[in-house]
């Protein structure tokens, strides 16, 4: 959506937002969009309530009361939205806070606390925020601009500049400064062109000047509100973090788009996906997300209903591009790279790794993004003899052990991923044979966590590692496949450098208008395509098992951890 | 005389303190790499950020600075926050040891409880048809893999009985998300945790007290009290068993550690929010001042559990005299 | 299993041996030789243990003529098939075929556990009768080091540890002796105090033999008893931490077979697939089982008095 949409569609897009939190009522289906589309103009939530009765009292309607337990096996580090870096922390900030925006489903944006998509100045530099009138804290205090700014302070003003914000990096190179000319008016002047300025930093909890403002930058890090955060302005308020098991909230009466139907939601957090499989099935957790191999496991269980949908998630392996590494000589020829591929059968690495919950990728940009193309320039396939002929072109011939070599260099090989990722395991362990029937000798090898990550970030001695990696709703993919991204601490680190590359992740970064920007984004694929330098294997899916006793959770693509429009309008049947 | 022990052992145990707390950290700064603690692959992650993550968590100094640091601030009773969320030490620690002190408690009291009588049995009938079969349990009970028996007792009596619809237990964690408190939910998911445990113990208990039992019974104290018309029952219970529950002792004591490392495997099998299982997560994660917390806690349980087994061993055994 | 517990198990046989008095006869070791023959149950134990054995060292052989399937060949269009057709016990997630691994599984087990007792023995003897015969300041330190290791919380160490040197078996069996050596060392101190006050020892050495040679021939024959127990009742623990980490995730790691890390994988199925978790989980009670009790046969041997 561009931004000239925006501003015409601002009521339009309130209004889907508001159907989205509401179309569980099946009496809207039959009422039709415009009959809620009135109620909704009117305000009425009592009217919609009315309706619910007295159309069909047989339909169940939303009750007030009760609680939704949702599980989980990661465990939460902190509850502040500006310290936090993982899904976990984040999925739970996200039930307590609300940023200036939010996401649909797709990854578009919506607004939660603004009012309305911000308007952007012709520059492309300056984004007006409007927010809603008498916004209010859990705990009776408005909600200002003012508590904006402090928000993106902590991440951004060198005042701060103590605040162990995760997010310092991109704010402090983009954002110029923060003004609030009045208590519902947010200015926000970034330094340069950024397109994924909103997609990526919009969507911030805010937090309480009132609570915070006082503390220092250094205590700020070590605020009991890190870990209690009394004061919330999200669909639900603290209760208790009981560090290891569980964290409880309450309903929110003060959330800006009505309170919420449920008393509680309690995030627990379990050993492992098999406890969480066990616990859905037994009904100790309501809401939990499902492992492929155990889909079919709660599938039959007539309690628990399954949501499935692509995510922008994609599982891959790079290959050591620098040639000063032992293995960089390798893969330096692009056929080897393409070979390579060619050699894998990855619909049979999706159905046997994933029991077919995947999706074979042929791009770098996940399907479900509105940058992706389907058909890049070179589609990959499986297929044993192009590999083998590709091999032979490039020089690497069979030698007497079956090991293709070139000048006295063997294509050999260590493949390297995190151990106690099964999926993973598995994969290395098929990639190893499908290599091997071509000439390939490729040994797995599993390392904990930390060093696969310090392999990847600064380390670099690996010949070939796998990992997945979690993109945001933006297409940017520049964390991965851009040379600046190459020094220590960043995430290329197989060392792809490619000025072509370069020069189309930047082009699309500075560009707003998404039309441009997806040709560009479709260029970039092509060439990918071509280089193979990090094949993708498959774009994973998010699968949730949620009990039939939950009603109105709405999982998505871009809706399922954090950016959950929906979690205010979820409500339990028998109100327990 | 007893002063003076204690305080032998007390300063040889701060050697030992400091030896293990050096040892872990010099193990992790060794491994780390260049990992910064709590962070994922997450691409909203620049180089910078990174960088600056590791510099505000002290881990650009060399380990050495970081150590006396940390011993600095444990002499003023400080064990720093976590690496990974910024809590104190002091508060995870606290948090997981009641859950922790409830598990391990409930299964040595178990095994305390079965091992005693059984011990006393087999040695009082050894050779018997009861002393083979009980022999034969503790010996499997020995040997069965703990994490294997856990999974076994969750695919019986979690699993299977629910998809029969039959009452079945919590396979996993403290108690439910939303009795917390309640005592009958907090004793349903102990049973299958605390039983894993306790088997153990049993087995190991049981073997030790028909040992000692055995060997009490032949001395020749007992000897000659039989020979004085003493009751075979006062023989037994006043004179054996007494003497034979010193090896007990000394176990309970040696299995105080344990309270923290002892159980880890059974609390991560069933997702038990103990001591155990947080070290485990947190080393593997590379939280230096929770490990070091952690470790310096449960070295100071060794130490003194070692003490304890010892100056028990001197109350009950009135030949052992401390020099 | 992993930690002090086991610091009991090696502890009991050297209760035991207390005070059993002079340098062992050549009749005490044909008398324990004749009692561990008479043990029936014992000698069953440990013939199961050579068999065990046997199959783990001739793994290629079964393999091939047994199975005809290699622990690593995968197959996906033949997962999860259960035991009988085909897979006599049958196959896991990728196809692979359940029994072969189980035996190259041995291979793993075995070879760690007897690493282990072998590595753990020899330090632990070395520095316990150094420590034991010098004594003083020398003893003081060596002790000290030794109470420093066990005082380690030994899950850290395996954690860390196993971080540090990528768990092969070897390296594995190396990380779960640098605690088990500490064991053997205090148990061997002991032995060396008690026998280093009698008179023969003093007589050796009046007539002016050297501290090696007085340690060789003289000390070494009287801790044997002990350290052959320790090693036999060693074993089964060693197995079981051995698992115990690979179950972790921070032992052999796969797509080496080995038992534990077939318990973890087979854990994500057993909704489904129960098999899995069966047999590995068998095959380490069985082995712990058999090791065990022989153990306990060679306690009794060689100490009758507590049979």
């Amino acid at each position: 959506m561009s931004r000239d949409e925006v501003a015409d569609d601002k009521g339009f897009e309130q209004f889907e937002k508001f159907l989205e939190a509401w179309s569980r009522r099946d009496f809207l289906k039959r009422a039709g969009a415009a009959g809620a589309y009135m109620a909704f103009l009117g305000g009425a939530v009592e009217f919609l309530d009315a309706c619910a009765g007295t159309n069909n009292p047989t339909t169940s309607a939303a009750k007030k009361g009760g609680h939704v337990v949702e599980g989980n096996f990661s465990d939460i580090r902190t509850l502040n939205s500006m310290l936090s870096s993982d899904t976990a922390s984040n999925q739970v900030i996200g039930l307590m806070f609300d940023g200036l925006l939010n996401y649909k489903k797709n990854g578009d944006l919506i607004p939660a606390l603004a009012a309305e998509l911000p308007k952007t100045s012709a520059d492309g530099l300056t984004y007006t925020f409007k927010l809603r009138p008498n916004l209010k804290f859990s705990d009776g205090q408005p909600l200002t601009s003012d508590d904006v700014k402090f928000t993106y302070q902590l991440a951004y003003d060198p005042q701060y500049a103590d605040v162990s914000s995760p997010r310092r990096g991109d704010l402090s190179k983009y954002i110029k400064s923060i003004d609030t000319p009045d208590p519902l008016t947010v200015v926000i002047t970034t330094t340069q062109v950024f397109a994924p300025f909103l997609a990526s930093h919009a969507l911030y909890g805010i937090l309480p000047k009132h609570v915070l403002g006082s503390l220092s930058a250094k205590d700020i890090n070590t605020a009991p509100y890190n870990t209690a955060p009394t004061v919330t302005n999200g669909a639900f308020k603290f209760v208790s973090w009981e560090k290891g098991q569980q964290v409880t909230m309450a309903r929110n009466d003060n959330y800006w788009a009505g309170p919420a139907y449920l008393d509680q939601w309690i995030y627990k957090v379990l050993p492992d996906s098999v406890a969480v499989t066990n616990q859905l099935k037994t009904g100790e957790i309501d809401i939990g997300p499902v492992d492929p191999g155990q889909f079919d496991a709660v599938k039959t269980v007539s309690t628990v209903a399954m949501s499935e949908f692509g995510v922008p998630t994609f599982t891959f392996y790079a290959y050591q591009l620098d040639p000063g590494k032992p293995a960089g000589p390798l893969f330096q020829d692009k056929a080897v790279r393409q070979a390579l591929l060619y050699a894998l059968d990855r619909q049979s690495i999706v159905t046997a790794v994933y029991f077919g919950h995947g999706q074979v990728a042929n791009s770098v940009e996940p399907p479900i993004s509105w940058a992706y193309k389907d058909k890049p320039q070179v589609v990959v396939g499986f297929d044993k003899a192009k590999a083998q002929s590709l091999l032979d072109g490039a020089g690497w011939t069979k030698g007497a052990d079956g090991i293709r070599a070139k000048n006295g260099t063997k294509l050999k090989f260590t493949m390297i991923t995190n151990a106690g990722n099964k999926q993973r395991e598995s994969m290395l362990t098929v990639m190893q044979q499908a290599w091997h029937d071509i000439g390939v000798d490729a040994t797995p090898s599993l390392i904990q966590f930390p060093q696969l990550v310090s392999q990847i970030v600064s380390i670099r001695t690996f010949d070939m590692f796998l990992v997945g990696f979690n993109w945001a709703a933006d297409p940017d993919v520049s964390p991965l496949y851009h040379s600046r991204n190459a020094v220590p601490g960043g995430f290329n680190g197989a060392d792809f450098k490619n000025d072509q590359a370069d020069g189309l992740l930047d082009q699309a970064l500075n560009t707003l208008d998404r039309t441009k920007r997806k040709q560009l984004y479709g260029q970039f694929q092509d060439l990918m395509s071509d280089l193979q330098p990090s094949p993708v294997i498959l774009f994973n899916t998010g699968i949730y098992g949620v009990n039939t006793r939950v009603q109105g959770t709405d999982f998505g693509p871009f809706n399922q951890f954090t950016q959950r429009p929906w979690n205010h309008g979820v409500w339990v049947t028998d109100g327990k | 005389m007893l002063a003076k022990y204690v305080a032998r052992r007390f300063f040889a145990s701060i050697v030992v303190v400091l030896g293990v707390t050096l040892i872990t950290l010099v193990l992790m700064d060794r491994t780390r790499g260049t990992y910064v603690p709590g962070i994922d692959l997450n691409p909203a992650l620049r180089p910078e950020d990174i960088a600056r993550l590791r510099a505000d968590l002290g881990l650009d100094r060399p380990f050495y600075i970081w150590y006396i640091t940390w011993i600095w601030g444990v002499l003023h009773g400080d064990f720093g926050r976590s690496m990974i969320d910024g809590s104190t030490v002091m508060s995870h620690i606290l948090d997981r040891l009641p859950n922790t002190l409830e598990l391990t408690g409930t299964a040595i009291l178990i095994g305390v409880l079965i091992s005693i009588p059984v011990g006393v049995i087999g040695a009082l009938r050894h050779g018997s048809k009861t002393d083979h079969t009980m022999t034969v349990v503790s010996v499997a009970g020995f040997a069965v893999p703990q994490f294997w028996m856990g999974l076994i007792l969750i695919l019986i009596f979690s699993v299977t009985l629910e998809q029969h619809g039959l009452p079945w237990l919590p396979s996993s964690g403290a108690y439910s998300a939303v009795n917390g408190g309640d005592f009958i939910d907090r004793v349903e998911h102990l049973i299958l945790p605390a039983t894993v445990l306790s088997f153990f113990y049993t087995s190991t208990w049981s073997r030790f007290i028909r040992s000692s039992m055995l060997e009490v019974l032949s001395q020749d104290y007992i000897r000659t009290a039989r020979a004085k018309g003493m009751s075979e029952r006062r023989v037994v219970y006043l004179h054996g068993l007494r003497n034979a529950l010193i090896p007990l002792v000394t176990l309970i004591g040696l299995e105080l550690p344990g309270l923290v490392s002892g159980g880890l495997v059974v609390e991560v099998v069933f997702g038990w929010p103990g001591i155990g299982k947080l070290a485990f997560e947190r080393a593997l994660q590379y939280d230096y001042t929770t490990v070091m917390g952690v470790t310096f806690f449960a070295t100071m349980l060794v130490i003194a559990g070692n003490l304890l087994a010892d100056l028990l061993y001197g109350v009950l055994d009135p030949r052992i005299r401390f020099a | 299993m992993i930690g002090p517990s086991r610091v009991a198990e090696l502890d009991m046989p050297g209760a035991a041996i207390e005070g059993s008095s002079t340098r062992p006869a050549q009749s005490y070791w044909n008398e324990s030789w004749e009692r561990l023959r008479a043990n029936r149950i014992g000698i069953m134990a440990g013939a199961l243990i050579v068999v065990f054995a046997l199959i783990a060292v001739l793994a290629p052989v079964f393999s091939a003529v047994l199975t005809h399937y290699e622990p690593q060949t995968i197959d996906l269009s033949k997962t999860f098939s259960p035991p009988g057709s085909g897979h006599l016990l049958g196959s896991d997630e990728l196809g692979r075929d359940t029994l072969t691994r189980l035996i190259w599984g041995a291979r793993v087990t075995l070879g760690v556990a007897l690493l282990t007792v072998a590595v753990s023995l020899t330090v632990g003897t070395a520095v316990g009768m150094m420590a034991g015969y010098y004594g003083g300041w020398f003893d003081d330190v060596l002790m000290r080091l030794v109470d420093t290791v066990l005082a380690i919380p030994a899950i850290f160490l395996f954690i860390l540890m196993s971080i540090l040197f990528k768990p092969t078996p070897v390296s594995l069996a190396l990380i779960i002796a640098s605690v088990g050596w500490g064991q053997v060392a205090r148990l061997v101190r002991g032995e060396v105090l008690s026998v280093k006050q009698r008179d023969f020892i003093l007589a050796t050495r009046s007539i002016g033999a050297r501290h090696l040679r007085l340690m060789a021939r003289h000390l070494l024959p009287n801790v044997l008893p002990v350290l052959i127990v320790a090693a036999s009742l060693g074993v089964g623990q060693i197995i079981l931490i051995e698992a115990a980490l690979d179950f972790l995730g921070l032992g052999i790691q796969p797509p080496t077979a080995s038992w534990g890390n077939m318990l973890t994988n087979a854990e994500s199925y057993f909704f489904h697939s129960v098999w899995l978790v069966y047999f590995p989980g068998v095959m380490i009670f069985v082995t712990v089982l058999a090791s065990n009790v022989f153990g306990n046969a060679i306690r009794d041997a060689f100490d009758p008095r507590l049979k």
